[in-house]
């Protein structure tokens, strides 16, 4: 992919000293989808949601731009404040839902192997979204972050707030949960 | 992916989540109305009214002269007191200068202020 003309930098620089709108409206473009995909994921695929708490992202990223000292990415930066609006979310609403029809202990009784591998693909695709909503806030958000956002261990405990050795804790132990949901789908013992 | 995050050795789960997370990339999402609608939501610049300026160098302009018009011995003495002291200094370049230097700063700060954009 080829690196935008005007920076990230440039753009936040034309915001903050000519509160230049279409400059922000440029760093939403660029960086919506990536919210609203990562908002997606931790909201368990409610999208209306999602996007509701992304617009509130960008919102908050406006208003807050002066604190942004570049000591992450911007992208990074706007991870940790659609988590921390996703989190203030979820505190008002408590739990969420399963998708409807939803049986996760289902989704370790079927043995998948003799599936077709293109069908098989998308059927593990759907059972590890239906599993990565049985995971604690936390251990989801740990794993959205270094896989689905692609951050290291300091980057997504810098969006998280939490040390990086908590981040590896929830890893370890959401993959263990999703082994156990997914073990259908694991190599035949 | 870095090569830091993740316990290997978990293969099947591993390649599942790597896939996943392949697939999130690629999905691009179109913006469908999204940025137009969170510019439409940013906080609007508080604009001042066009007739601001003026009143308020009318409501200067009437105070001056509400003082001028309750103390006229005050306002006398000290008309005269600044011509005194003007007209009491001796004349020599460098006073000119400064004046001139003073009277320039005073008309070019005048001039920036009115012209300000609001």
């Amino acid at each position: 992919m080829s690196s935008p003309a005007v920076s990230d930098a440039q753009l936040i620089a034309r915001v903050l000293v000519q509160d230049d709108r279409h400059a922000f409206g440029e760093l939403v473009r660029r960086h919506q989808s990536v919210v609203r995909a990562t908002l997606r994921k931790l909201t368990g695929g409610n999208h209306a949601l999602a996007d509701d708490l992304a617009q509130e992202t960008f919102l908050l990223a406006y208003r807050n731009l002066r604190s942004f000292r570049q000591e992450a990415k911007f992208s990074t930066w706007l991870y940790r404040i659609a988590y921390n609006a996703f989190l203030a979310d979820t505190r008002k609403m408590k739990e969420l839902p399963l998708p409807e029809d939803t049986d996760v202990d289902d989704l370790a009784s079927v043995d998948h192997n003799d599936a077709m591998p293109v069908a098989r693909s998308a059927a593990l695709s759907v059972d590890l979204a239906r599993a990565m909503a049985t995971l604690s806030e936390a251990e989801r958000a740990a794993i959205v972050q270094c896989y689905h956002n692609d951050l290291s261990h300091e980057e997504a405990a810098y969006v998280l707030g939490c040390p990086v050795g908590t981040v590896k804790t929830h890893i370890l132990r959401a993959k263990q949960k999703l082994k156990a949901r997914l073990s259908g789908w694991g190599p035949e013992t | 992916m870095g090569t830091d995050r993740t316990q290997r050795g978990d293969d099947w789960l591993e390649e599942a989540l790597r896939a996943d997370a392949r697939e999130h990339a690629a999905a691009y999402l179109a913006d469908d109305g999204f940025t137009a609608s969170v510019l439409a939501r940013l906080p609007q610049v508080a604009a001042l009214p066009s007739w601001r300026r003026p009143v308020v160098a009318l409501l200067w302009l009437i105070a001056g002269g509400a003082v001028a018009v309750a103390l006229p011995g005050l306002f006398y003495d000290v008309f005269r007191g600044v011509i005194a002291t003007v007209f009491g200094q001796p004349l020599t370049v460098s006073r000119i200068a400064v004046a001139l230097i003073v009277l320039g700063a005073f008309t070019w700060s005048t001039l920036i202020y009115a012209a300000r954009e609001e």
